[in-house]
């Protein structure tokens, strides 16, 4: 049974450009770690997008815990959000907040405006924001501004805060793309770790081909917005791989 | 045959370069007869000459202000707090005044962009380019002589540069902390407050405090249309002839400006 199922999803930016997503459809599993991969350009960022309308599809359909999020309502959709934690390429954390500040943002969806527009979040979020950077390693950072951090940390701080969300689902746009091998390395296998213990799904872009192979159990070849390969990473072989990559001049 | 086109080449080289010199001299001299006409007109024609007298006498009104009456320091302390409350409460009601306009103004954000953002540009516009006194004199016949007056010209003017440099701060704004906001769930209040604000409010209070060092220079004139402060007893000092006591005022207002430009030197630096 998947979580997430999407159907003939297509996405374009405005009528003048060219379509990014041609008609693509997967399905996501609960215990998935399902990999996105693709020259630049293939469209894994709007797709992920798409998940979430950051970027409105223009047809298609995603079902997602039985829900059609492309029929939500605004309102409708700003709840289910709070359940979809994001990690970012860049993090995209705010730089002048504390470390404290921007886990306990991933509780904006549960408390009411008023209360967030004061920081007055309860003591229960503050827990909870704890334990999880403890469990990432930052305990000893709370306080720092996020801009005093290192990449790695940061994006550690990323990940608390998208588990702050309570996710039922995690999407990792390029998590790993501004972090060095070694770093990568530690922060997949975290989010790893992290989606087992917390039993959350996850989509993942990816651009490193190696990093995919080892830290995912699916894999989604695409190319220019259509969809080449779709299946178990042990399935994948180079000669795939050739063919999804054989447009980028390497 | 390469000698004639490298001789043609030169001729025409020469010839333009000539031209240019000719369009220049011809500038230069029409810059020359505006700039006569302006003095001739505007100076010479409009000066009294017949009352200024002799250079020595120029020197001896002129020196008629450097001297220092004393005895009206203890009467332009009162006059100069009034004018540091006038600068400090028309920034403070200027940057409240600002809000709306920010938010209109700022393109990212403008709730309703065809009506908004004109709006919003057209009140920047228009704060700036009336002057402060002009605006005193607005709200003295509105609402009578006093430091009110003055605060509400204060407030009108500083409006225009407070809410443009924060409006383009805010379409300036790095927009991932945006989307992150976004995806979590956030609303438009909590994008405003978790993404934008962070990164606009050293800004936002930088120009303030700028704003309000100049609001220190301008509240110390508004007294000439009776809108309080140092400005009146400038303007009384004028009008009995003090020369002397008008060199007093001056060196209140100069002193005024300085304690409020070391204020925001160090109040800035330490938001940045």
């Amino acid at each position: 049974m998947p979580i997430l199922e999407v159907k003939n999803l297509r996405a374009r930016y405005s009528n003048s450009t060219p379509e990014i997503l041609k008609s693509l459809s997967f399905s996501v599993e609960a215990d998935d770690f399902f990999a996105v991969i693709g020259p630049s350009g293939a469209g894994k960022s709007t797709l992920i997008r798409c998940i979430n309308r950051l970027v409105e599809p223009t047809g298609g359909e995603v079902m997602l815990y039985d829900t059609d999020v492309l029929k939500l309502s605004s309102s409708e959709l700003r709840r289910l959000r709070r359940n979809i934690g994001m990690i970012f390429q860049e993090f995209n954390l705010v730089d002048r907040m504390s470390v404290m500040d921007n886990v306990l943002s991933g509780r904006l969806g549960y408390v009411g405006t008023v209360r967030s527009l004061f920081k007055m979040f309860p003591r229960s979020d503050i827990d909870r924001a704890l334990q999880i950077l403890d469990r990432v390693g930052l305990i000893d950072h709370v306080d720092k501004r996020a801009d005093a951090l290192s990449g790695g940390q940061r994006q550690r701080v990323g990940i608390a805060r998208a588990l702050m969300q309570e996710p039922r689902l995690l999407l990792l746009d390029e998590p790993t793309s501004s972090l060095d091998p070694k770093i990568s390395r530690e922060v997949m296998a975290l989010i790893k770790e992290i989606a087992g213990e917390f039993q959350v799904p996850v989509l993942c872009n990816i651009h490193d081909v190696q990093l995919a192979m080892e830290f995912c159990n699916k894999i989604l070849g695409l190319q220019d917005g259509i969809k080449m390969f779709d299946g178990a990473t042990e399935t994948m072989d180079q000669q795939k791989l050739d063919e999804i990559y054989a447009m980028e001049v390497l | 045959m390469e000698n004639a086109i490298l001789h043609s080449t030169a001729e025409r080289v020469l010839a333009s370069r000539s031209e240019a010199r000719r369009r220049r001299a011809t500038i230069y001299l029409i810059l020359f007869l505006l700039v006569a006409w302006s003095i001739k007109v505007t100076v010479i024609d409009d000066t009294d000459w017949e009352r200024i007298g002799s250079f020595s006498s120029i020197l001896k009104e002129a020196g008629r202000f450097f001297a220092i009456d004393f005895s009206l320091f203890p009467k332009l302390i009162e006059p100069a707090f009034e004018t540091l409350v006038i600068a400090c409460l028309g920034t403070l009601l200027g940057v409240v005044l600002c809000l709306p306009v920010i938010w209109f103004g700022a393109a990212n954000i403008t709730p309703f962009k065809p009506i908004t953002y004109p709006l919003a540009r057209l009140m920047m516009t228009l704060s700036r380019s009336i002057h402060e006194i002009v605006w005193a004199l607005f709200f003295v016949a509105a609402v009578g002589l006093g430091a009110l007056p003055g605060i509400l010209a204060i407030a009108m003017r500083s409006i225009g540069f407070i809410a443009k440099i924060s409006a383009e701060a805010i379409e300036d704004i790095d927009p991932k902390a945006v989307e992150a906001i976004q995806a979590m769930g956030g609303g438009k209040l909590q994008v405003l407050r978790y993404a934008i604000l962070p990164q606009v409010l050293p800004v936002i209070i930088g120009v303030t405090v700028f704003e309000w060092e100049i609001n220190i220079r301008r509240s110390a004139i508004l007294g000439l249309v009776g809108a309080g402060g140092l400005g009146l007893v400038f303007f009384r000092q004028m009008n009995t002839f003090n020369y002397p006591g008008v060199t007093s005022v001056i060196l209140a207002i100069l002193i005024l400006i300085l304690i409020g430009e070391v204020l925001s030197h160090y109040s800035r630096k330490s938001v940045i």
